[in-house]
């Protein structure tokens, strides 16, 4: 075993070299700058590669263009190796290094993709509008077993995490809501506040957020990793839809759970909050209780509960859609589950804004 | 030259309480190109998996270039890795990278190269695997199957292994790219000194460019060499299988 080496002789215009040559040989090579090599030199070397011919030939011709060395002394399976790589070097000479992108790129290519979304979406509202009239003609064509699946993992299994998350919400609330009105001795108005706060906005929200995460990237990956395993394109040839098959059971299951949901979480963040103004600021549950049973009118309540089926549009929308646009590759999988999530949350947040002013305008 | 490259001893294989390999021998001396095939379900695929360390044996003993496979620390096993390259059946090429950086990675992780030159290396590697330079930069899913099965053979050979194993390299292929790649592999083998290693179900593959042909057959092995001499084996399986190219070739029946 011996270290590659190379040495130029000047005189001769020869790069002698001796060792092992492999890839990793490449830091013996010797600074050629502006030197011809016209001799290349390998009497000396006792094993050589395909990547070690490739690196020697590509110092003694840094051009493609440029002559061939003479090559002396190489033994012949050294040879073949040269003849394999010679033939090459076009098509492995250097290529400038890729331009990185700047900022007005980045953004103009962004607004562009968020411009294709946009109309991606509309586009497949419209397909879905006109299968779904296709459906109402055809009431057996429903897909109750898929629908009820759904509804089984997008409602039942999100219950936990919805409780948990909700509760936790109105605890914070209270506590710092009662913080602040204990200083003026309105202890009973954080109940007031509590249930404006967790009813109508903190409860849709949330867990609209939570479903798109949860539910809205499941959906996307799950159809695009059968849209990669072709049970898409095996659905379409069976005579199937796949937006019957697949996509309106899951926008329907998102519709009737995500209410519900909301629902749920409207109890768990106000026993959160009961529990809280208990121990903090003597409100006892009762008193809580009674203080909900005067303030609270159905209003606010539909207000929270009117917006989730909104909201479950949007996300099943996107997921699906963004599920049926995967191409045949793990990395666009996982691009268009990122995108369904980011997609979900900004649609929730600009309806929910939309919302907002809506309610104002109609004295809501 | 009768060097084992490819040393298996003894190898007992149960898996989910399925009996795979039992008492297993076989060995694959340096250049040559050697076939194992056999029916389905009689192990070849976990017998390559546990050659190149992806599965672990119940007992038995796997050589390597005289180094065991089952005794190494993941140190020497990573060693050992760069000195064999894999084709696996569907090409597993990272769809996440252009074909270039997939066949530059192996040079990217275990060579000090700087990654232009590990990319100009990757172009060579492309070059001699047959693919027109404007492949290069394509990814994996712009490929066809044919052209997918060469960028992870170029990839295989990356870092110029000295052996090479294939799983199934002409699964997927039409027949003649199928021919075309199989002609390429005895090229590479003879202009680079490969030892190859393959499973495959293609008699095409074993009449063209094969050395030798080893048979599983119920766990063990249950014959080695040419066509011919594996024809004077009485197999049904094995009558069957050879059986199956006459009857291919037989002109098909009506108009």
């Amino acid at each position: 075993m011996t270290e590659a080496r190379a040495h130029f002789d000047e005189a001769l215009g020869a790069l002698v070299v001796s060792g092992i040559w492999h890839a990793d040989a490449a830091s013996a090579l010797p600074k050629l700058a502006g030197k011809t090599v016209r001799i290349l030199d390998g009497a000396g070397v006792t094993q050589l590669d395909t990547n070690g011919a490739w690196l020697l030939l590509a110092a003694a011709r840094p051009q493609a263009g440029d002559p061939m060395p003479e090559l002396r002394g190489f033994q012949p399976q050294h040879l073949a190796m040269f003849k394999l790589v010679a033939p090459h070097s076009a098509a492995t000479a250097a290529e400038p290094e890729p331009r990185s992108e700047g900022v007005l790129e980045f953004t103009g290519r962004g607004s562009i993709a968020a411009w294709g979304h946009l109309v991606g979406l509309l586009d497949f509202v419209g397909r879905l509008s006109i299968e779904l009239l296709t459906l109402m003609g055809n009431p057996g064509r429903w897909r109750w077993r898929e629908f009820g699946a759904q509804v089984g993992t997008v409602f039942v299994g999100a219950i936990p995490i919805v409780v948990g998350m909700l509760f936790l919400l109105g605890v914070v609330f209270a506590y710092l809501l009662g913080d602040q009105a204990q200083q003026y001795g309105a202890n009973i108005f954080v109940v007031d506040g509590l249930l404006l706060a967790i009813l109508r906005e903190v409860s849709p929200i949330i867990v609209a957020v939570l479903v798109a995460g949860r539910t809205g990237a499941a959906i996307t990956a799950q159809i695009g990793t059968m849209k990669v395993t072709e049970e898409i394109d095996a659905i379409t040839t069976l005579g199937l839809s796949p937006l019957a098959v697949l996509v309106i059971p899951r926008i329907l299951a998102l519709l009737l759970a995500l209410p519900l949901l909301v629902f749920i979480g409207d109890i768990a963040g106000m026993a959160g909050g009961m529990l809280v103004t208990q121990q903090q600021l003597d409100i006892s549950y009762f008193m809580f209780m009674d203080r909900v049973a005067d303030v609270l009118d159905l209003k606010t309540l539909l207000v929270g509960l009117g917006k989730a089926p909104v909201f479950a549009i949007f996300i099943a929308l996107i997921a699906c859609r963004m599920g049926l646009s995967v191409t045949r590759d793990a990395r666009s999988v996982g691009a268009h589950t990122t995108s369904t999530v980011v997609q979900s949350l900004v649609a929730i947040i600009i309806l929910n804004a939309i919302f907002a002013i809506m309610f104002v305008k109609l004295g809501i | 030259m009768t060097e084992a490259v490819i040393d298996v001893r003894d190898l007992v294989t149960t898996l989910g309480g399925n009996s795979i390999h039992r008492d297993l021998n076989l060995s694959v001396a340096r250049g040559e190109v050697v076939a194992l095939i056999g029916g389905s379900g009689s192990g070849k695929s976990v017998l390559l998996r546990e050659i190149i360390g992806l599965l672990k044996p119940q007992a038995g003993r796997i050589e390597l270039f005289g180094q065991s496979v089952l005794d190494s620390t993941p140190e020497q096993m990573n060693l050992l890795r760069q000195r064999f390259g894999v084709l696996f059946q569907d090409g597993a090429l990272f769809s996440s990278m252009n074909v270039e950086d997939n066949v530059a990675t192996p040079l990217f992780e275990h060579t000090d190269l700087p990654h232009a030159t590990c990319r100009r290396l990757a172009r060579l590697k492309l070059a001699l695997a047959g693919l027109p330079p404007d492949a290069a930069k394509k990814r994996p899913s712009e490929l066809s199957g044919g052209m997918r099965k060469r960028v992870a053979l170029a990839r295989a050979l990356a870092l110029d292994p000295e052996l090479l194993f294939l799983d199934e390299p002409t699964s997927g292929l039409d027949p003649t790219s199928a021919r075309a790649f199989d002609a390429l592999i005895r090229l590479l083998a003879d202009s680079l000194g490969l030892t190859v290693f393959l499973v495959t179900h293609d008699l095409d593959t074993l009449f063209s460019i094969i050395d030798r042909i080893i048979v599983l057959s119920d766990g063990r092995v249950l014959g080695s060499g040419t066509v011919a001499e594996l024809k004077t084996i009485d197999d049904p399986w094995l009558r069957d299988y050879f059986a199956a190219r006459v009857s291919k070739g037989e002109p098909p029946h009506g108009n």
